[in-house]
């Protein structure tokens, strides 16, 4: 019988239930073998369960509670696993650092040895890019829908919010220059944090225009997105403009909302979903386990039309609209992971890192080192802010496209329907690639969705600051 | 049927038919001739003249006749060229000096909608080939595709076209324009399978094959030739035809003797039925990986030399994504060295179609480094998402779920292989827990069906949970049939531990401060 939250007995706790018996003498292993065998469904939902579980102690302050149950998770993940228990360890990790992050002085203590290497994060850009068909596709898209918008022009002038794989820009200008009226005069200007990467960029740009005979011109800004001045970007009268933006605008949506924390619809939602403790306590526990919260309708924890407010993204959306591109296409994460409470995001950041380990579980195999890297490296990273920050630190914040359109729109842009080429292109590329099986992009609407066996992933869409 | 013929332009009144709408009078032409007015379509010009023919002068080919020889000609002029061999004199024939009359025709057939002189149409010409084509005869029949035409000239341009550009998409659909066939392409349902299926076939094929593109690229089978030479790069021939050859190497059995015996021609042989020359590592390396990956290979197995090879290719072709090129040689290669190096090289952008779209280059070196996964070994509910959903389901219906089931009680597979191990540590955990372990035993013994340590237990969850066995092989049923009201000790001390207290509404409710404060103090 568990009396006290603080007793560890294992007998006593009902965790203790888990194989992690340390009182289970004379078995070969501590673990029953259906634990460990590779076919595990079970174990599967018995981890999406104490994750869930575990959050909700972590977003409660049950503490000891967590810690149990991260004891548990502990012994079922494995970053060699299958998709769910990789997916699992890192959420794990990312709960754990968010309960440190309650004592300040811990967690800065743990994280400042880190050593950061550029060179590896700019490696585990690549590999994504070659992993995984989703830039690629944003890329087809992108270059498709600026070039369509561009018919015509002879000046050009594209701002690429980060410009990290020169295949983007490579592409285009071998469109640009086999288009009938000849090519433009193109500059391009790209903006990242880490400047050997715009050094890079700007030396296999050049040499392709080079070789294509196309006047080209590339200037670097080097500056995080949050920082980036406008007026840098140059921008000169008479030229055509373009944006594109491939996963960096919801960067812009962090802000500093520890005040912002007023009770929202949502929160009286699950204040009535959840019940209050002094009611009926029992009952409610009996009747809800943690997979039920896992049933929870997506987005009943953010009203398709709340927004919450972000000045940032705001005033940078106007000043782009005050350069008047011709076209700005966005690609942004389709999930909405910008709850502004822990509960409201660990959902829909499960279900949809689910998919993207599916993703790269299916196509690498597990033993992979570069699989792995990605996963830590990226996934797990954008787990751990999705997690455990909040604030200006948070700054995966993923919104669907309903929302980002909003935004836009209340900035002065209007939609462009991407066109049925774009569509083609990637769609073709998919099919002609046997390596990228199962993935699927759809047209809706007029933006592009990515989706990964009908897991909705990324979503693309075009804008223009005219009518 | 009386005759009318108009043959001046001088609309007496038994030569014109008019309705009470229009005039058959000589009427001055609103507008000058230099440009000829067109009207829009469908609406005749309120002026002009209703002619009426009838059929048997619409459908006739010489309506000019010489009246010396009786010759016919469809033209007047021609007529007129005639007329002056017969040395008469002649003399030119004036133009009429009346202005020219816009003409508008009705068609003769009463229930035809241009039979109303307000849906005339304005061209003699035009009503001719109306006529026939809507109420006369079809008489010309194009012979590919037995179409039939009753205006010849109608005929003439089908026989241009016909077949002679055609696309036709793996699900069957014929298409003469290309874009259509493109479109449809992207979307079509068929074309998915297709190219799932021939993932499967490519775990080992086209891997490391720079010959296998090269010879795929030679003289594609002719099934194919309509739909892979009009769009698709070499490439997704190789993918269409991959199907195909597998499905027709199934039929053919006595030819699948010649399938593992060696990196042979004779494989080749196996595709050629299709007219494939594929080159013989390209064969045989599909060969057995379709005859493995598809789902039919029996008539392939009936040749037992081949047989043998099989199932060591199942294992191998399951986990290593390529597979050497000679079929021996499966060896269950771990490529995985050679990917860092090739991934870091390669541009590995695919080549779309689009002429100027260099972000793709086409793959085939490219699937050196790529694994391919046709045969995991995990069935595809391993996946997370699936996984998630399943919870999400479990959850939803799991209205009754309690807590304690929802711990640990995690219900030994059903893979009846694992019973006996799991029994095993069933029955030394029950042994030791309560009979709170009743309930989390039945977990353990329900997925185990009848061992006869734990029949009585598994009795016993039955009736604490009240569910069948069956439903509790998974986790849905056990979630499902944890006990509603069941208050075993552990279940409220679970639910006290979890209470905590007030937290809960706060937690659950949304985070207030108390998440952030450390307040567990038990943990310092």
């Amino acid at each position: 019988m568990i009396k006290d939250e603080g007793s560890s007995s294992a007998t006593s706790s009902p965790l203790a239930f888990f194989p992690a018996l340390p009182q289970s003498p004379g078995m070969g292993s501590p673990y029953p073998s259906w634990l460990l065998e590779p076919r595990s469904e079970e174990r599967g939902i018995s981890l999406l369960k104490v994750i869930m579980t575990c959050a909700g102690h972590v977003a409660s302050g049950n503490l000891e509670q967590a810690n149990i149950a991260l004891e548990h998770i502990s012994h079922l993940t494995s970053t060699d696993g299958d998709s769910i228990q990789r997916m699992a360890a890192y959420f794990a990790e990312a709960l754990a650092d968010r309960i440190v992050r309650s004592w300040p002085g811990l967690h800065k203590a743990l994280n400042s040895t880190k050593i950061v290497s550029v060179n590896e994060k700019i490696l585990v850009q690549r590999l994504f890019f070659e992993l995984c068909p989703f830039l690629k596709l944003a890329y087809v898209i992108t270059n498709q829908a600026i070039f369509e918008a561009m018919e015509g022009e002879k000046m050009i002038h594209i701002i690429d919010l980060n410009s990290s794989q020169p295949d983007q820009m490579i592409d285009l200008l071998h469109t640009l220059s086999a288009r009938p009226e000849g090519p433009p005069h193109l500059r391009i200007t790209g903006i990242h944090e880490h400047k050997e990467v715009l050094e890079q960029m700007a030396v296999r740009l050049t040499e392709e225009a080079e070789k294509l005979d196309i006047p080209f011109q590339f200037n670097p800004i080097v500056s995080k997105l949050g920082n980036l001045d406008l007026e840098s970007l140059r921008v000169k009268t008479g030229e055509a403009l373009a944006v594109s933006s491939v996963l960096q605008l919801h960067t812009l949506l962090a802000t500093d909302d520890d005040m912002q924390r007023t009770p929202s619809p949502s929160m009286s939602a699950h204040l009535q979903q959840f019940s209050l403790m002094n009611q009926r306590p029992l009952k409610d526990w009996l009747e809800k386990d943690p997979l039920s919260l896992l049933s929870m309708s997506p987005d009943s924890a953010l009203s398709p039309l709340s927004l919450s407010a972000s000045p940032k993204v705001g005033s940078f959306l106007s000043g782009l609209w005050k350069l008047s591109p011709k076209v700005m296409v966005i690609t942004e994460q389709e999930s909405n992971n910008n709850g502004s409470t822990l509960w409201e995001r660990i959902r829909p950041t499960l279900f949809y890192y689910g998919a993207l380990f599916d993703c790269l579980d299916s196509t690498v195999p597990r033993t992979t080192v570069e699989r792995q890297k990605i996963e830590k490296m990226l996934f797990g990273e954008e787990i751990k802010n999705i997690v455990a920050c909040d604030g200006l630190e948070r700054t995966e914040r993923h919104e669907k496209i309903e929302k980002w359109s909003l935004r836009l729109e209340v900035a002065g842009f209007f939609k462009v329907n991407l066109s049925y080429q774009g569509l083609m292109q990637a769609t073709r590329l998919l099919r002609q690639s046997h390596f990228f099986n199962g993935y699927k992009i759809k047209d809706e609407n007029g933006y592009s969705i990515i989706c990964w066996r009908d897991s909705p992933l990324f979503s693309v869409s075009a804008w223009r600051f005219r009518r | 049927m009386g005759e009318l013929k108009t043959s001046s332009p001088m609309a007496s009144g038994e030569a014109s038919v008019s309705s009470s709408g229009y005039q058959t009078a000589a009427v001055p032409v609103a507008t000058l001739p230099p440009k000829k007015k067109r009207n829009l379509p469908g609406m005749p010009d309120p002026d002009a003249e209703v002619i009426a023919l009838s059929p048997k002068t619409l459908l006739a080919t010489n309506r000019f006749v010489c009246e010396i020889c009786n010759k016919g000609f469809q033209r007047d002029q021609n007529l007129q060229l005639h007329r002056r061999g017969h040395n008469l004199p002649w003399k030119l024939r004036q133009r009429t000096t009346k202005e020219v009359r816009k003409r508008v025709y009705v068609c003769p057939e009463p229930s035809c909608v241009h039979h109303n002189p307000a849906r005339a149409l304005g061209d003699l010409t035009g009503i001719k080939k109306h006529f026939c084509r809507k109420h006369g005869e079809k008489k010309w029949k194009c012979e590919r595709c037995s179409k039939k035409y009753a205006v010849q000239s109608d005929w003439k341009a089908h026989m241009k076209t016909c077949g002679t550009r055609e696309y036709k998409c793996d699900c069957g659909t014929l298409f003469s324009r290309r874009d259509s066939f493109i479109t449809h392409r992207a979307f079509c349902d068929a074309l998915a399978e297709e190219s799932a299926r021939s993932q499967t076939l490519a775990v080992s094929t086209d891997v490391n094959n720079p010959n296998a593109k090269v010879v795929v690229a030679s003289p594609p089978p002719p099934p194919l030739t309509p739909s892979t030479t009009v769009v698709s790069p070499a490439l997704s021939i190789q993918s269409s035809e991959l199907p195909e050859n597998a499905i027709g190497l199934s039929p053919q059995t006595p030819k699948t003797t010649c399938l593992t015996t060696s990196t042979t021609t004779a494989n080749t042989s196996c595709s050629s039925s299709n007219g494939n020359t594929t080159s013989t590592v390209f064969a045989s390396i599909f060969a057995p990986s379709s005859a493995v990956v598809t789902q039919p290979p029996p008539p392939q197995t009936s040749s037992a030399t081949s047989i043998s090879s099989f199932p060591n290719l199942i294992p191998t072709l399951g986990r290593s994504h390529r597979t050497s090129t000679s079929t021996t040689a499966l060896v269950p290669a771990v490529p995985i060295q050679l990917e860092p190096t090739s991934l870091s090289l390669s541009t590995s952008l695919y080549l779309s179609n689009n002429v100027g779209s260099s972000l793709f280059p086409t793959p085939p070196d490219h699937h050196d480094q790529h694994r391919h996964f046709a045969l995991s070994p995990q069935p595809p509910a391993m996946s997370a998402t699936a996984l998630l959903q399943k919870a999400a389901q479990m959850g939803a219906a799991a209205s009754n779920a309690s807590l304690l089931c929802s711990f640990g009680l995690t219900t030994s597979s059903a893979a009846t292989g694992k019973e006996h191990a799991a029994t095993n540590t069933a029955v030394h955990w029950n042994s030791q827990i309560k009979p709170e372990s009743g309930a989390s035993a039945t977990g353990l013994a329900l997925g185990l069906g009848e061992n006869s340590g734990l029949t009585d237990l598994v009795m016993r969850p039955s009736s604490l949970f009240g569910n069948q066995a069956p439903m509790t092989r998974d986790l849905l049923g056990l979630s499902i049939g944890g006990g509603g009201g069941e208050s075993t000790g552990g279940l409220s001390a679970l639910l006290n531990s979890f209470g905590g207290g007030g937290g809960f509404e706060s937690s659950y409710g949304g985070e207030g401060q108390p998440e952030r404060k450390p307040n567990g103090p038990a943990l310092l």
